[in-house]
């Protein structure tokens, strides 16, 4: 009976075979050997995107990410998942990875600023605090802090302002950084606590931004996994992470 | 262990009211829908029911992001709510069940429909000869005849609200106590690595979706 319930109707479905088969077969192409798998933190994505093809050109090394967040990458790298270089968007879980004998030493790789974010243009205010004492911001957007770095970087500075009590009400929480910008700028909270790179996009830079000196700046570390399966790479891409070429790639992004 | 009571029977309570009142919503839009595909022809039907099937194929995100600008204070549901209740729909309670109630229509018109379809044609001329009007046809006749339909709709809407994930995601904002949900709580909890609260929200989902599931379907059994 149940299964019966699933089905759609037939002449839904026909059409859908065809592109269906089609989409299979390309999938169950080998994909290539990768030469190197890197575990990213999605909030690095646009740089990291600009990063992989320098390296490329730099060293005829092909590398690829995965861009999840920071806990399920974790998960991940500690059922086995065989990346060569974990990039978190914090420092608390590649020090829990190299404090469990899974990863080498880990180095900072990116510094990322929280600011508070409108998606109208020209809002004026003296600063983010007063900006979030108007009426007309009813729903402010932040990341779980429990799980998002930039998200505990934003209720820090709250907390330092001594705003949290009575703003907590107004928050609405989203999973990850960039989800508080998708809330943000689709107008479903008046503002959000975004981080930097996100206000540099195109859609960024028709808001306005408060820069948010309380919030403390996101530390990002990364290391290179004691299971990577091709280890001489790895350490070839950190050593290009520290290249200049890379510094001015983070700059572009809001990253330190 | 137990000062995380709260932290799970909160999110726990919310998914069962969400499922409860889900259930209780969909029949009114979802009949009306599923007689229109079972009994009626007009202009644009297949439209119409790709349109109502279209959440059983959609990414739950997708849709969810549809309606966080439809649910927003830009948009046009959003506005309407604001207009009607005086206040914001978006991350409430009722703009989850919102999104609830439109992610299970299929799951309550498909069921709905086939039983209509299987229902005895000669009932209905019947009903219709004997001058009962269309709507007294549907009320005395067609729908005690689908019962057992309406209930294993509802079994399937249920037990899909009980664990829905990706539009509450997108529209609810993870409001503690309004609509951080079990699912979300789950999570929540495996993002930051709470990985016990995860293993006992869903030890107490699992069995709480199955007790719920097994009860609908021996209410289905008697009424058949």
């Amino acid at each position: 009976m149940l299964s019966r319930l699933y089905a759609l109707p037939a002449r839904l479905l026909a059409p859908l075979c065809l592109p269906l088969c089609l989409t299979l077969c390309l999938l169950a192409a080998p994909a290539g050997a990768q030469d190197l798998l890197m575990a990213q933190a999605a909030n690095f994505m646009p740089a990291m995107e600009e990063i992989l093809p320098a390296f490329e050109a730099a060293t005829g090394i092909k590398g690829h990410a995965v861009y999840s967040s920071t806990g399920k990458l974790y998960a991940q790298i500690s059922n086995g998942a065989p990346f060569d270089v974990f990039l978190a968007a914090d420092e608390a879980r590649p020090a829990k990875l190299a404090a469990e004998g899974k990863s080498e030493a880990p180095f900072v790789y990116a510094r990322g600023k929280v600011v508070l974010w409108l998606p109208q243009p020209g809002v004026t205010a003296a600063d983010w605090q007063q900006c979030l004492q108007r009426d007309t911001i009813q729903r402010i957007a932040v990341a779980n802090p429990e799980s998002a770095p930039y998200g505990a970087a934003a209720v820090a500075a709250l907390n330092k302002a001594g705003l949290f009590e009575t703003v907590s009400p107004r928050l609405a929480y989203a999973q990850s950084i960039a989800q508080v910008f998708q809330f943000a700028s689709s107008g479903a909270a008046d503002a959000g606590f975004c981080a930097l790179s996100s206000t540099l996009t195109e859609q960024g830079r028709t808001g306005t931004t408060f820069a948010v000196p309380q919030a403390p700046s996101v530390i990002q570390a990364a290391c290179i996994l004691k299971s990577a399966p091709n280890p001489q790479a790895a350490a070839r891409f950190v050593e290009f992470l520290n290249s200049p070429l890379v510094a001015e790639i983070k700059a572009k992004y809001g990253y330190e | 262990m137990l000062e995380a009571v709260p932290a799970i029977a909160d999110p726990l309570y919310l998914s069962v009211k969400l499922a409860f009142f889900t259930t209780l919503f969909i029949p009114v839009a979802a009949l009306p829908l599923a007689w229109l595909f079972a009994f009626r022809r007009f202009a644009g039907k297949s439209l119409a029911e790709a349109f109502v099937a279209l959440p059983m194929v959609l990414p739950p995100t997708v849709l969810g992001f549809w309606l966080l600008v439809v649910m927003g204070p830009n948009g046009f549901m959003g506005q309407a709510w604001q207009a009607v209740f005086n206040e914001r729909l978006i991350f409430s309670f009722p703009a989850i069940l919102l999104a609830s109630v439109v992610y299970n229509m299929p799951f309550a018109v498909q069921p709905l429909r086939a039983t209509f379809e299987k229902m005895d044609r000669r009932l209905l001329e019947c009903s219709a000869v004997l001058g009962l009007s269309p709507l007294a046809t549907f009320r005395r006749v067609i729908l005690p005849n689908s019962l057992p339909g309406l209930a294993a709709s509802s079994v399937l809407v249920f037990a899909h609200s009980l664990g829905e994930f990706g539009v509450i995601l997108m529209v609810g904002g993870s409001m503690p106590g309004t609509t951080k949900v079990a699912s979300i709580a789950i999570y929540e909890a495996v993002e930051a690595l709470r990985y016990d609260d995860a293993f006992l929200l869903c030890l107490a989902l699992v069995p709480a979706s199955f007790i719920v599931l097994l009860a609908v379907n021996r209410m289905n059994r008697s009424l058949q």
